[in-house]
């Protein structure tokens, strides 16, 4: 009996202000409150409201026959308290439908799985204790930041205790395998959960792709392809941003129609049923050991850390805000330790990628700089202050 | 359009500032046929047909007519034989006894007699049997010279001595242009084309006889001179004589210098008028490493280099630095150049008291201005309003960061720089010390950038080749050559 697995990732930067080093040592307030608030509202209204709203539709239409995955960074819980916070009440409807799974991750969306240990894991304890508050549920199955997965990072994972970890099912990690079932990490026993890439990318890129050879994309074509896995596969990964529904597909592309029918449609086959990440681990048992010998991410065609991590500034920016982790965590003060793992957020480092810029970034609609100097300026501008009059450490 | 090479298989500049034009070119849409003496086989060129001249050789029906004309310019290039092919005889008889005579000359490419050596290597090699030879080609000839010249390795690919295009090609320097120069008017007899472009002397035979024939202009490319090679006096005379026939023949001759174009008009007595200069896409590496050297000063430099004229913006140059000193002191402000503001900033920057940070060096000309642009870590153009700005892709390409107005054209196509209002002063001081604070920025900037120039440098080179071409094409032919 092959199963569809839906997650979904909910994640809303803080992005920081225009910080010219005129500041520094006048002004600690980092970031754009009325940017991100606006930023927030009108994502909040044009994709999670009516996305959440349509999803308890679909549970109950199907009574419980249709089951989704989420994983919010605690910073998108933030501002959701604070900028709207009918949307964490509409999460916490799916929460009681019993259909809803809430994964664990870095409560900060942050790289640390890549730079400090203590740091990943003391920012995945506070995301768990976050969600359990919130929610009611104990995560038991963990998503990195942009699924960043590695043999290392994997073996962190099981240390913390999860029974599995979601993972980018790239073609050179899997080979000839596919991604369509269960894995174990190659010499321990954390499942990995593998994203069908293919599938998801269908949706969530090329849905509204009018040069796509496949447009327009309908739910019964999509899901034919689904059950086309039967015999080769038990479980079709689809891991997707919440906000392809209604912001990076807006609701004018019929996204939304598209998702209200897709459950019929993949229903329809009688084998085949909608199951969360827990319940896939439960159902299916691994067929095979998998090693990630290299970092992947689920980002671009490269699927690796290129976009954070590709050039002088954003190597330079990153080991500095991690070179005063142990400092941070001596000094046992909740309010900068809270600042400064906030200036770990990815997304900071992302908006200094300069992979893209020449040939007219696409993903300078993500990017609130007008160009990655500017955003790494920007950045460095405000760790100097955060070093100097927050920490009162030495200039670099 | 005739060249010697082309990327990735190059010795020299040519080849790559070939690849530059021809693309440039193609993109303003002219249908560029480009002619060498044989493809490798690794040659990408989607804008253009990319020829190799010795597919051309076994045809034979060059029509009588054309013949006296073809053997007169041949026979006066090829001091052994046009149809010399590797032989025994021509091994061991050594064509390279006469030229030894010669005095030493660099083409840029290959010594002749470094040529034939290489060419006589080679077929021992092959000579030898398969067991008492080194596996690699490679071994064995770096033993016999350590010095390998990057042309010659580009040649090994070849295991098969028969598959080689050497096979082809006599083994003098001068054989081999003679035979180029056969081959190509055998492909351009099933070709149409308006006008003939050649590259450097070794292509200049080839683009001469064809002009001959066909009655298309001819424009001459000079990328260098025999006589930069090998200085005044002790020049080969025959390579001087074709550089000499050429400029002096051609309809139009493009030299990618002042400093060149110079030198043809007094070398080859060809009129300055004629000759045009159209600056490569790229400066020459060597050049400015060497400056680099010189740059043993402890702080950071800020340039201003321009007219010092309200259009230019000085002004915002110093509003700007007097918000960056009290936060880094050790910045020297240097404005180069001379203008009617002149008085009125020195006033200014001496009534703010920062007269230790800044630095007024008047006019510069020429390597002086390449000088000051290679000491410098960032450049500034406030320019209140800048039809271009050429000297901002001149910055880059001496790997220098800029910050430029957006009032500039400039602005306009290029991503990789820092752009600000010019009035916005404090943005502009906020912006200079982020570039001087944090070194990684500058990495990052200058390589994006000077990819971005690069291609726009060619752009600007494509469009004067192309005047110059419409130019051409406008005189009447009848007059031209005469």
């Amino acid at each position: 009996m092959p199963s569809v697995c839906f997650y979904f990732q909910v994640h809303q930067p803080l992005r920081l202000k225009h910080y010219p080093y005129f500041h520094v040592g006048n002004d600690h307030t980092y970031f754009d409150r009325t940017g991100n608030q606006s930023i927030f509202l009108k994502v909040a209204h044009k994709s999670y409201l009516p996305t959440n709203k349509l999803l308890l539709e679909l549970i109950r239409t199907h009574r419980n026959a249709f089951k989704v995955a989420f994983s919010i960074t605690g910073v998108a819980i933030e501002q959701m308290r604070r900028f709207c916070p009918e949307v964490l009440d509409s999460f916490k409807e799916l929460a009681q439908t019993g259909c809803v799974e809430f994964l664990a991750e870095t409560y900060y969306h942050s790289l640390s799985s890549i730079y400090d240990e203590t740091e990943f894991s003391e920012q995945i304890d506070k995301h768990i204790g976050m969600i359990n508050l919130l929610f009611h549920q104990t995560p038991k199955i963990f998503r990195n930041t942009e699924l960043i997965n590695s043999d290392a990072i994997s073996a962190m994972v099981e240390r913390k205790g999860f029974q599995a970890m979601l993972a980018e099912g790239a073609d050179d990690i899997l080979e000839w395998r596919s991604p369509c079932f269960v894995y174990q990490r190659n010499g321990g026993t954390l499942k990995y959960l593998l994203k069908s890439y293919k599938l998801s990318d269908d949706i969530a890129f090329r849905f509204s792709n009018q040069s796509w050879s496949e447009f327009p994309l309908t739910a019964p074509k999509f899901a034919n392809w689904v059950h086309n896995v039967s015999g080769n596969g038990q479980v079709v990964n689809l891991f997707m941003d919440y906000e392809t529904f209604g912001e990076h597909q807006w609701s004018s592309t019929g996204i939304f129609e598209f998702l209200k029918a897709l459950p019929a449609e993949i229903l329809q086959h009688k084998d085949w049923n909608f199951l969360t990440p827990s319940e896939v681990i439960q159902t299916y048992p691994p067929v095979a050991s998998l090693s990630f010998p290299r970092i992947v991410s689920w980002a671009d065609l490269e699927r690796d850390l290129t976009a954070w991590q590709g050039n002088h500034m954003q190597k330079a920016a990153l080991r500095q805000v991690y070179e005063f982790a142990q400092e941070m965590r001596n000094r046992n003060n909740p309010v900068a330790l809270d600042l400064w793992r906030k200036l770990q957020i990815s997304d900071h480092f992302y908006y200094m990628c300069t992979k893209w810029f020449s040939d007219g970034d696409v993903h300078a609609y993500f990017n609130p700089y007008q160009n990655p100097y500017e955003a790494f300026i920007n950045y460095m501008n405000v760790l100097t202050d955060f070093r100097k009059n927050v920490l009162h450490l030495e200039a670099i | 359009m005739l060249g010697w090479e082309y990327p990735p298989h190059m010795s020299g500049g040519l080849g790559t500032a070939c690849h530059g034009l021809t693309t440039a070119l193609s993109q303003l849409g002219v249908d560029v046929h480009f002619v060498i003496p044989h493809l490798l086989g690794k040659e990408t060129a989607s804008h253009m047909h990319i020829v190799g001249a010795d597919l051309y050789a076994n045809q034979k029906n060059i029509p009588d007519l054309l013949e006296a004309t073809r053997t007169t310019h041949v026979a006066t290039l090829d001091p052994a034989s046009t149809e010399s092919q590797l032989s025994e005889p021509l091994l061991s008889d050594i064509p390279f006894l006469k030229i030894k005579k010669i005095p030493a000359f660099l083409t840029p490419y290959l010594k002749p007699e470094t040529y034939s050596q290489l060419i006589s290597f080679y077929q021992a090699y092959f000579k030898q049997s398969q067991k008492d030879r080194p596996t690699y080609i490679n071994e064995f000839l770096l033993k016999q010279m350590p010095f390998m010249p990057p042309v010659f390795l580009s040649l090994l690919q070849y295991e098969n001595v028969n598959e080689s295009p050497m096979q082809q090609y006599g083994n003098d320097l001068f054989a081999e242009v003679a035979r180029f120069t056969k081959n190509v008017l055998n492909w351009a007899q099933g070709q149409s084309f308006d006008l003939i472009h050649a590259h450097d002397w070794m292509t200049f035979p080839a683009g001469l006889t064809l002009s001959k024939l066909t009655g298309k202009p001819l424009v001459i490319h000079v990328h260098s001179l025999e006589y930069d090679r090998s200085g005044k006096n002790s020049g080969n005379y025959q390579i001087q004589e074709i550089e000499k026939t050429a400029t002096q023949s051609a309809q139009a001759v493009i030299a990618v210098s002042h400093y060149t174009r110079s030198i043809i008009n007094q070398e080859h007595c060809v009129p300055l008028e004629k000759v045009q200069v159209v600056h490569n896409g790229v400066y020459s590496p060597q050049a400015m490493a060497n400056y680099k050297k010189e740059n043993n000063l402890q702080s950071k430099i800020v340039l201003f280099l321009g007219r010092v004229t309200f259009q230019k913006g000085p002004d915002y140059f110093i509003e700007a630095a007097s918000r960056v000193i009290p936060i880094m002191p050790d910045v020297t402000f240097v404005i180069a150049g001379t203008g009617d503001m002149l008085p009125q900033l020195i006033m200014r920057v001496t009534e703010q008291g920062l007269e230790k940070n800044f630095v007024f060096t008047g006019f510069l000309k020429g390597e002086e201005v390449e000088r000051m642009y290679s000491i410098a870590d960032l450049y500034i153009m406030p320019s209140v309003s800048e039809p271009f700005g050429i000297s901002t892709l001149e910055a880059v390409s001496h790997d220098v960061p800029v910050i430029i107005s957006k009032q500039s054209g400039v602005s306009e196509v290029l991503n990789n720089a820092l752009k600000v209002d010019f009035w916005d002063v404090d943005r502009l001081a906020n912006l200079m010390i982020g570039i001087l604070k944090y070194p990684e920025i500058r990495d990052d900037i200058v390589s994006m950038a000077k990819e971005e120039v690069r291609k726009l440098q060619w752009e600007r080179a494509a469009n004067k080749v192309l005047d110059i071409y419409k130019k051409t094409l406008e005189v009447p032919q009848a007059f031209a050559s005469i």
